[in-house]
């Protein structure tokens, strides 16, 4: 991987960002693999996908993703069962090889160069499916064999954070049990970047707390964590951008500020008398609230509705930014707000 | 629920998605779902008990067409001990009939004894280790309909295992009435191995362990037969094992249909014993004590080869132990093969069912070192199966995601496999030594190696075949590999009988395996088949890097 290789032409760099997204990228192993001596890999983004897709038989599991994610950056991956997060990873990975498009991991080929881009990486995969016979400590043991570098400390102290018992055999411990073990790998290894799938998925509040302090102290230490969730309260305290997957497609995609300011804010208003009519004013959407109150929710600006509010008796009126819940549903259900309360 | 009606609408019968189905019902939908869950390993034993059952007498008219030729047949096989071992003990070798009633009935019991064991521990140990049967006694299920219900399901494979042997008999041309009870003899071993395989599933706390307790069960109960039928004076012996019983219930042979009370007692004994600790014991765990928590021992965790040969020591130490323990048998009573009485041309006559020389002991181990050609081969395919299930089981994506390449990974697996393959291999044939020196052959012990040694071009040529059938196909590598070593095998017995082209007869490797120490080593054909399992190998390794992983 760290040949000494001729210079990096930009220039080819910058070609690649104008072929089509969905062209499937047909390219010598050397020129994918090598093209980054050290010096841009040092500048390449933790994670980048372009045009990636992935197709299993009739079914488009991933529809062309465009994705980046910063070095020190924490990117939540949000989406319901079956959007295609997993699918992403496994593309991320290597285990599964891309139909168009391609995936770099600090600008190493995903599918090409598995091993160079794994020494930087740690997964946690989304079922904790691990042998059944070895207990933790000893498949700690296992990964370390598999792993240089592995912060043995930072393992300790990881074990003690997350009351894990390593004498049980992994037969023996229930499925939150078996997906602390590996957490607890995966941070231990101090990769450079996370990938963690769906990672709280069985744990206790107690120890989603703790899983928070833990990506909290690896991104000060300025490692990239990519998490996948349909959580979306741990997305919202922990990431610093938010992608949203529908149907193997990213709809949306920023930080959850800008998230918001795209989004509709809610306001809540009681009437003194029966609540009135609203529904013709542009880019509102209105929901009664019992005989006397609405729900009312505003795309852009509100002064319209702040106007046509004012010529009713108000008694109590709040106005809230969006919940990223509000967001995340927005995108997936335009009968949202009928269903909501 | 929600569990017995998933249950029941896999069974797609409109009337349970309904509403909530009587108790009846639900029972059979549950042994529904067991049957076909066990579809594979029934078709898989049907075939053989159809096959088998079909060819073997053909062979045997087509052989011995004559009186005179069955006489010396029999004079030379009714004494020989050597020959007891594998098939039992014979009756009557003058008819057809006879001798469909020593060597398929011989044969096939031990197989069905194999099916009982396996369709046992599957539904009464695995289905509870992989957590289904707790799902399914959520619903309105009792442990007892549970139970019956996946006995039910065993049994109609028991029954189609007995119309497969029938169906075989009857196009070979023998007579219905005799037939069904020869085939009942055989498929009597069932339940009593069943019943043996649930009471280990009650026993152990995982199908792994439940698999190696039945498994040491059946080894003395066919151990039992084995002495009974090669030592004088303790032909009592065959009265305390199933083997025994379908041998005592004489088909074609004066007909004892009484014995059949043996197994039948046997089976409602021990699977009501089973039943009983079932519904004493809680879900998920084994009468005997599993031990959870262990310090941690770090050996052999060192590379991904390393950890497979942790977890399958057992495995391997089960087939070295019975490897070794039929190879040193077979050294034993290779002595009592002698050439008294028989003719040059019977001989050939013999050559054609596939018993060689047999009557010299290195004729004798020549001939019987191909059962191990077999088993190694079998191994070897057991090996990927259990690459396979990493995979299937994801965690081989927990793997892959470290630092370490497909490439090294399959690699690795495959080299061990192959060292283990060569670890049995020299193993029969160290054992097979010692067993002869103690039965007093002369015989050198580099010959008994070189048997051995002669046995891994055509395993490794399988291993190769499994690990192509695995890269390519991996859901179905399991019935690929395990299928074409048992075509082949059986090909090599029966292809030169069919009158085939003999390049067709020559298809299978097993025909260019020489019955050392009787014949010299085929070395040409071994660099062949190893030249073949080399490619093979490699290009596994090649398609396998280019693939998506499985499972999930």
């Amino acid at each position: 991987m760290s040949l000494p290789q001729p210079a990096p032409s930009l220039e080819r760099h910058a070609k690649r960002e104008e072929r089509g997204p969905a062209e499937r990228q047909e390219r010598g192993p050397a020129e994918r693999q090598e093209r980054g001596p050290a010096e841009l890999q040092e500048h390449a983004p933790a994670i980048r996908t372009v045009g990636l897709c992935k197709r299993y038989g009739q079914t488009l599991a991933l529809d062309r993703l465009d994705l980046t994610v910063n070095k020190g950056e924490v990117y939540g991956y949000l989406g319901p069962n079956g959007a295609g997060k997993t699918t992403t990873i496994r593309l991320l990975l290597g285990l599964h090889r891309a139909s168009a498009g391609h995936a770099e991991l600090f600008g190493i080929d995903a599918w090409r160069a598995p091993v160079a881009a794994h020494k930087r990486v740690a997964y946690v995969a989304g079922e904790p499916f691990l042998w059944p016979s070895l207990t933790s400590a000893e498949t700690f043991a296992f990964f370390a064999h598999l792993r240089e570098g592995v912060d043995v400390a930072y393992r300790d102290l990881l074990v003690e954070r997350f009351q894990l018992d390593v004498n049980k055999k992994v037969r023996a411990l229930s499925k939150g049990n078996r997906q602390k073990v590996q957490l607890i790998a995966a941070f231990a290894s101090r990769a450079e970047l996370l990938l963690l799938d769906e990672p709280t998925a069985g744990l206790d509040p107690l120890m989603e707390v703790a899983f928070r302090e833990t990506v909290i102290e690896a991104k000060s230490r300025g490692q990239s964590i990519f998490l996948s969730s349909h959580i979306l309260s741990e997305v919202e305290a922990l990431c610093d951008r938010v992608g949203i997957l529908r149907d193997g497609r990213l709809v949306d995609q920023g930080t959850l500020a800008e998230l918001r300011h795209l989004s509709a804010q809610t306001i809540e208003v009681t009437f003194a008398g029966r609540a009135p009519k609203l529904d013709d004013l542009p880019g509102v959407h209105v929901t009664n609230v019992g005989a006397n109150a609405l729900h009312i929710e505003v795309s852009g600006s509100i002064g319209a509705v702040i106007a046509a509010l004012a010529r009713h008796p108000v008694v109590a009126l709040t106005s809230r930014e969006p919940s990223l819940e509000e967001i995340f549903l927005n995108h997936y259900d335009g009968s949202h707000s009928d269903v909501r309360d | 629920m929600s569990a017995i009606s998933g249950a029941l609408a896999a069974t797609h019968t409109p009337r349970a998605r309904a509403r909530v189905a009587p108790a009846r019902a639900r029972a059979l939908a549950l042994a529904r779902r067991a049957f076909r869950d066990a579809r594979t390993r029934t078709i898989a034993y049907a075939s053989l008990f159809g096959i088998y059952s079909y060819i073997q007498p053909l062979a045997y008219r087509d052989g011995y067409p004559t009186l005179s030729s069955r006489l010396a047949f029999a004079r030379a096989f009714s004494d020989n001990k050597a020959i007891r071992l594998f098939y039992g003990l014979p009756h009557d070798l003058l008819t057809v009939t006879g001798y469909a009633a020593w060597r398929v009935g011989g044969t096939l019991a031990i197989f069905a004894a194999i099916f009982g064991l396996l369709a046992a521990v599957r539904a009464f140990r695995t289905e509870e280790e992989s957590g289904r049967m707790e799902l399914v006694l959520a619903g309105p299920v009792g442990r007892n309909t549970a139970y019956l219900s996946s006995m039910a399901a065993i049994a109609a494979g028991t029954v189609i295992l007995w119309l497969a042997e029938l169906a075989g008999f009857l196009a070979a041309g023998l007579p219905a009435g005799g037939s069904a009870y020869l085939a009942l003899a055989t498929v009597s071993v069932v339940p009593v191995c069943v019943g043996v395989g649930a009471l280990a599933s009650q026993l152990a706390p995982t199908g792994r362990a439940a698999l190696g307790l039945g498994g040491a069960v059946l080894a003395v109960l066919f151990l039992a037969r084995v002495v009974a039928d090669t030592t004088s004076g303790v032909g009592w012996l065959r009265w305390l094992t199933p083997l025994g019983w379908a041998e005592l219930l004489r088909p074609f042979a004066g007909a004892r249909p009484l014995v059949l009370l043996l197994p039948l007692a046997a089976s409602a004994g021990l699977l009501t014993l089973a039943a009983r600790l079932a519904a004493r014991r809680d879900l998920g765990t084994g009468m005997l004590p599993a031990r959870d928590s262990a310090e941690p021992r770090l050996g052999l965790l060192s590379s991904p080869a390393m950890q497979t040969l942790r977890g399958e020591r057992g495995s391997l130490i089960a087939w070295l132990g019975g490897v070794g323990a039929v190879a040193f048998i077979l050294g034993v009573i290779a002595k009592s093969s002698s050439s008294a009485g028989i003719s040059k041309s019977l001989n050939r006559e013999l050559g054609k069912l596939g018993s060689g020389s047999i009557v010299t002991p290195s004729g004798y181990l020549g001939l019987t070192f191909i059962f191990f050609v077999l088993a190694i081969s079998l191994f070897a395919c057991a090996q990927v199966a259990a690459a396979k299930r990493e995979e299937a089981e994801q965690r081989l994506e927990t793997l892959l995601s470290l630092p370490l390449s497909r490439c090294r990974w399959l690699g690795g697996r495959l080299l061990l496999a192959a060292c283990a393959a060569s670890a049995l291999a020299l193993g029969a044939g160290l054992l097979a030594w010692v067993g002869a020196e103690s039965g007093g052959v002369e015989i050198s012990l580099t010959k008994l190696l070189e048997a051995g040694v002669n046995c891994l071009p055509a395993a490794l040529l399988f291993l190769a075949v499994a690990a192509l059938a695995y890269a390519c196909v991996p859901r179905a590598s399991g019935a690929i590999a395990y299928g074409l070593v048992t075509v082949a095998f059986l090909w090599d017995l029966v292809g030169s009988l069919l009158s085939a082209p003999s390049w067709l007869v020559e298809l299978t490797p097993f025909a260019h395996v020489g019955l050392v120490p009787a014949q010299p080593f085929r070395a040409g054909a071994a660099v062949v088949m190893l030249a073949i399992a080399l490619v093979g190998a490699l290009t596994a390794i090649w398609i396998f890097q280019r693939r998506d992983l499985t499972g999930a």
